[in-house]
């Protein structure tokens, strides 16, 4: 191959060796190619290094974003909505799986009687997979069944020593106690019959403790009739009740009370599990003592464990109250996972009353047709426009046949005055604002910061930087120790004083901010000029008489403007981090919306809603990877020294 | 030589006594914080900030005085206290740390302590952190960083650099939470800082989180120093020499290459270990680490300033940075022979 290429030049004809230039007489001549300044060879260069160019165009999006990005979406990012919070990142319609607006669920308790997850609103449930297998949970739910009263005679103490900061030990002191668990008031007669069915639960060892011996009576006032002695035989029991109070000879009791008293044990901590409780009496027995005694009993555990204060803080017939701990063991649940959409729960259709001049309205503006003599069927919607979907009910003024107001299917967007379904493509935050416009608006202003520290700091640099390094001698000294005792301060240190001193604003921060951040590029400017001040072309122009203020603006700033430019851009991003920093320490910016701040914020939510924090930090991460490859990239370009390096 | 490193540390000192001192006026030109608690336990307080000649008290109103608290007693008896001019507390401060070492008493953070007493159980925390890292980073970074040097322009030298240079930009909070988000809510690592009570491998577990985050940084920073410094020396004659005379590879870069490349490495090393100590506050912060950073967080708590502690934990963030800087200056000197300090 390479040979076959070189054949032609085996054999040419001597004629053709003649000099290029014989004869020519060469005194000046112009370059045909075309002069490269300095810029343009930059660029070139520039465009040579892929990473850079790639940065470079993340940058100016996610710039262009902060401009124009909430302007675009028009969302009012000062406006809480709570009702709209939390809505999980759409980009694609919902049940496609990715980035949709939904929320994956698993082991949610599942209501077996409204066929709905606990809690959720059912439409807006897809994909539900119900456990097959029940599970038994140590928790009184609403939607548990079954298991066993748990009733403890552990009372754990904290003790409640004030936080010092230090290695703090909470001593937890346990109080043993032979404890009570006592029924409500229930009448009790000798001649009744009545009896009771307790049924017990054997299970020991839950929670390192164990079965407590037992005994159970009737409470009357203060007087105990005893109906089983100390125990420990966890079976099921039939005590009389009747007859034990034929025993004591005692007629009728109005206000009897069941206890169960578990003995007091010294070091482990004991406990009864209580499945059932019937009470039985005569049928001739008053109706209204039947009743109270069926209040009382129990036959589901979970059930009777949830007894509890109303809103006013009465507690309800057939209370049992508890001297040491009551709980539930083993109650019955089915788990269910599934995937929920959020937008459909907030945005769904919704029954609304309407007034029939809201129907006269809606039909001349001709967005639906209605015939209220023949009802609902008749709706007919012809509009986008319309918020009704269907009519589900009228209201007609019997008496003259007039349709007074009617109840409709509405979409719940349209109430909220949406025109189409809302998107977020980022979400909602917990105020219900979209993340994508809080986010780049926030962005915006941390950027206008950092464009403006950097503004002032560079040229507040370069001057300084400049005196400093072309007088030299007792000049450059003074102001060196002056930066150094400054220097010396860290930025967190001087951040602090200022917004205790001037409180917490925009402008607190840009002070602060430009106080430590410009002796970077007046250290580059001083080494700079050191560097350029000794060179011939200064000498020659100073033995021309130029002066000081054309040597320094004329003769030697051009050459090191590039290098210090391009190493101060990277200004920008740290102030933008240290605005982030600063958010995270509590010390943020207050009163303008900043990208630290929401980041700051939303760090809560980061188990329970991921996507909030996870969106800006990426973002965040971008955009610092970017800025730092783009600033390095334009470093390289603008250094003369390392033109044709890159090959 | 001697005579530059004394006047180094003479600058550096001269130095933190300016700042200290600016920071100490400009703390005390606050409104002074009023401590919260009994009579008994204000007045051991302000009887303290009395003796150490930065108040004043009064059974009687003063008039035009600076008021910071009024305590009022069970028999109903008042005792005003006043703040002393900001300058003669600046002067009695000054007496206190000369005489005294004394920095003065925490209000809220933890009333009555001095200050340095709670500085000195965070310190050690911190430090404990800092120094793990650093041991954990060193030969990582120094590691990676060699092998990135000597496969040069190979698929493991750019993949290595990307990452390191993806891990520099990234900021620290950012890659706390992804770290957080990735190992720690699956329940493998706490998520929070252990208590004490907690079982003693819990509480191991508790350091892997906080490691990873301070030394991944370092780790990165060595390697790319490393990799730079190693790549130069390895274009250089004297290595071809080495070469040349009939070492091998792994001679001429162990004996030769890396031990040349390691000199600008070593100070920066030393002075990492100072400066780290300042680094890691939005990790004390998030993490709930009580260490200094996180005490100049609770000392900021808007709602109830500590000012003494805040002081104490500024001068202790600036007095590091600049032994860091005189360190880093003075170590050049001693491990190149080359460089003569103090040279013009």
């Amino acid at each position: 191959m390479d040979k076959k290429q070189f054949e032609q030049y085996n054999s040419i004809p001597k004629e053709k060796f003649t000099f290029a230039t014989q004869g020519e007489m060469i005194h000046d001549k112009k370059l045909d190619t075309k002069a490269v300044s300095h810029a343009k060879d930059s660029f070139r260069r520039f465009c040579k290094n892929k990473a850079s160019v790639v940065a470079a165009i993340i940058l100016g999006i996610i710039i262009l974003l902060a401009i124009f990005g909430p302007v675009v979406t028009g969302a009012d990012i000062d406006r809480v909505s709570v009702r709209e919070q939390f809505l999980e990142p759409k980009l694609f319609e919902a049940g496609t799986g990715f980035w949709d607006g939904t929320k994956k669920y698993t082991n949610v308790i599942y209501d077996t009687e409204g066929k709905v997850p606990a809690g959720f609103y059912a439409p807006a449930v897809m994909n539900l997979v119900v456990d097959e297998e029940p599970t038994a949970v140590n928790m009184a739910s609403p939607f548990g069944k079954g298991g066993f009263v748990m009733f403890e005679n552990q009372m754990a103490v904290e003790d409640d020593t004030p936080d010092d900061g230090e290695d703090d030990e909470d001593v937890v002191t346990t109080v043993l106690t032979s404890s009570t668990l006592s029924s409500d008031t229930f009448y009790v007669s000798a001649s009744g019959n009545y009896m009771v069915n307790i049924a017990l639960g054997d299970t020991n060892g839950i929670n390192e403790g164990q079965l407590g011996q037992f005994r159970i009576y009737l409470k009357n006032g203060d007087d105990i009739i005893l109906l089983k002695s100390w125990s420990t035989d966890y079976t099921s029991v039939a005590l009389n009740l009747s007859g034990a109070l034929q025993a004591k000879g005692i007629e009728e009791i109005a206000d009897a009370r069941l206890v169960f008293e578990l003995k007091s044990a010294a070091d482990t901590y004991s406990y009864l599990l209580i499945e059932s409780c019937v009470f039985t009496a005569n049928a001739s027995e008053t109706e209204a003592h039947l009743a109270r005694l069926e209040k009382i009993g129990f036959t589901d555990a979970t059930e009777m464990v949830l007894r509890a204060k109303d809103g006013l803080g009465v507690f309800p017939e057939g209370y049992w109250s508890c001297v040491g701990r009551k709980g539930v063991y083993a109650s019955i649940v089915y788990y269910c996972s599934f995937t929920f959409d959020t937008y459909a729960a907030v945005y769904d259709q919704t029954e609304v009353v309407y007034a029939k001049s809201d129907m006269d309205y809606f039909e001349s503006m001709g967005w639906c047709t209605y015939n209220p003599d023949i009802g609902p069927e008749s709706f007919e919607k012809l509009s986008d426009d319309c918020p009704i979907e269907s009519i589900v009910s009228q209201k007609v003024n019997s008496r003259t046949g007039e349709l007074l107001e009617f109840t409709a299917m509405s979409y719940r967007y349209k109430q909220m005055g949406y025109k189409k379904m809302p998107k977020f493509i980022f979400g909602t935050d917990s105020s219900g604002v979209d993340v994508f416009s809080r986010m780049f608006a926030g962005l915006r202003t941390s950027l206008v910061l950092g464009v403006a520290t950097f503004a002032f700091c560079f040229l507040f640099g370069l001057v300084w930087g400049s005196i400093s390094g072309y007088f030299g001698g007792i000049v450059d000294l003074s102001m060196e120790r002056f930066c150094d005792i400054l220097g010396g301060v860290p930025w967190l240190v001087v951040m602090t004083l200022c917004i205790l001193h001037l409180g917490n604003n925009f402008f607190t921060f840009f002070l602060a901010l430009c106080m430590t951040g410009w002796m970077g590029t007046a250290g580059l400017t001083r080494t700079q000029f050191y560097r350029f001040k000794g060179m011939e072309h200064v000498l020659a122009a100073r033995t021309l008489g130029a002066r000081d203020v054309r040597l320094i603006f004329k003769h030697i700033l051009p050459n090191s403007l590039g290098t210090i430019i391009t190493s101060s851009v990277l200004m920008i991003p740290s102030v933008i981090y240290s605005e982030a920093t600063l958010a995270y320490l509590n010390l943020g910016l207050q009163g303008v919306t900043s990208f630290g701040v929401m980041l700051a914020n939303n760090q809560q939510y980061l188990q329970s809603h991921s996507y909030l924090i996870i969106i800006p930090s990426v973002v965040m991460a971008l955009m610092m990877i970017s800025f730092n490859l783009f600033g390095n990239g334009l470093r390289d370009a603008v250094n003369p020294t390392l033109k044709g390096s890159e090959g | 030589m001697w005579k530059y490193v004394l006047k180094r540390i003479g600058l550096a000192l001269l130095t933190a006594f300016i700042v200290l001192s600016l920071t100490y006026i400009l703390i005390r030109m606050l409104p002074a914080q009023k401590f919260v608690g009994t009579p008994a336990q204000q007045t051991a307080y302000y009887d303290h900030e009395v003796t150490m000649g930065y108040m004043y008290k009064s059974e009687t109103p003063v008039e035009g005085g600076e008021l910071v608290d009024k305590v009022t007693y069970e028999d109903y008896s008042v005792v005003y206290y006043y703040k002393m001019p900001v300058m003669v507390q600046y002067f009695s401060w000054l007496g206190n740390i000369i005489t005294r070492w004394d920095w003065g008493r925490s209000v809220s953070i933890q009333p009555n302590v001095d200050v340095t007493v709670i500085l000195g159980t965070r310190l050690a925390t911190s430090m404990k952190l800092n120094v793990i890292s650093i041991f954990t980073s060193l030969p990582l970074g120094i590691g990676l960083g060699i092998w990135a040097a000597l496969k040069k322009n190979k698929m493991t030298d750019h993949i290595i650099s990307t990452v390191v240079m993806i891990l520099i930009a990234l900021p620290g909070f950012v890659l706390f939470t992804f770290l957080l988000l990735a190992f720690c809510y699956n329940g493998s690592l706490p998520t929070q800082w252990p208590n004490p009570t907690d079982p003693t491998s819990w509480k191991a577990a508790g350091y892997v989180l906080p490691i990873i985050c301070l030394s991944l940084g370092s780790i990165c920073g060595y390697c790319r120093f490393v990799r730079a410094e190693l790549c130069e020396v390895m274009e250089s004659e004297y290595l071809l020499l080495a070469r040349t005379k009939g070492l091998t590879r792994g001679q001429a870069i162990v004996r030769h290459a890396l031990k040349n490349a390691m000199v600008p490495i070593f100070p920066s090393i030393l002075a990492e270990f100072l400066g780290i100590m300042g680094g890691s506050t939005i990790l004390e912060r998030l993490y709930g680490i009580p260490g200094i950073g996180d005490l100049f967080v609770r000392s900021m708590n808007a709602a109830s300033p500590d000012y003494n502690v805040l002081f104490v934990d500024m001068a202790i963030f600036t007095t590091f940075g600049l032994l860091a800087g005189v360190l880093l200056d003075m170590s050049y000197g001693f491990i190149d022979p080359r460089i003569r300090m103090g040279a013009r």
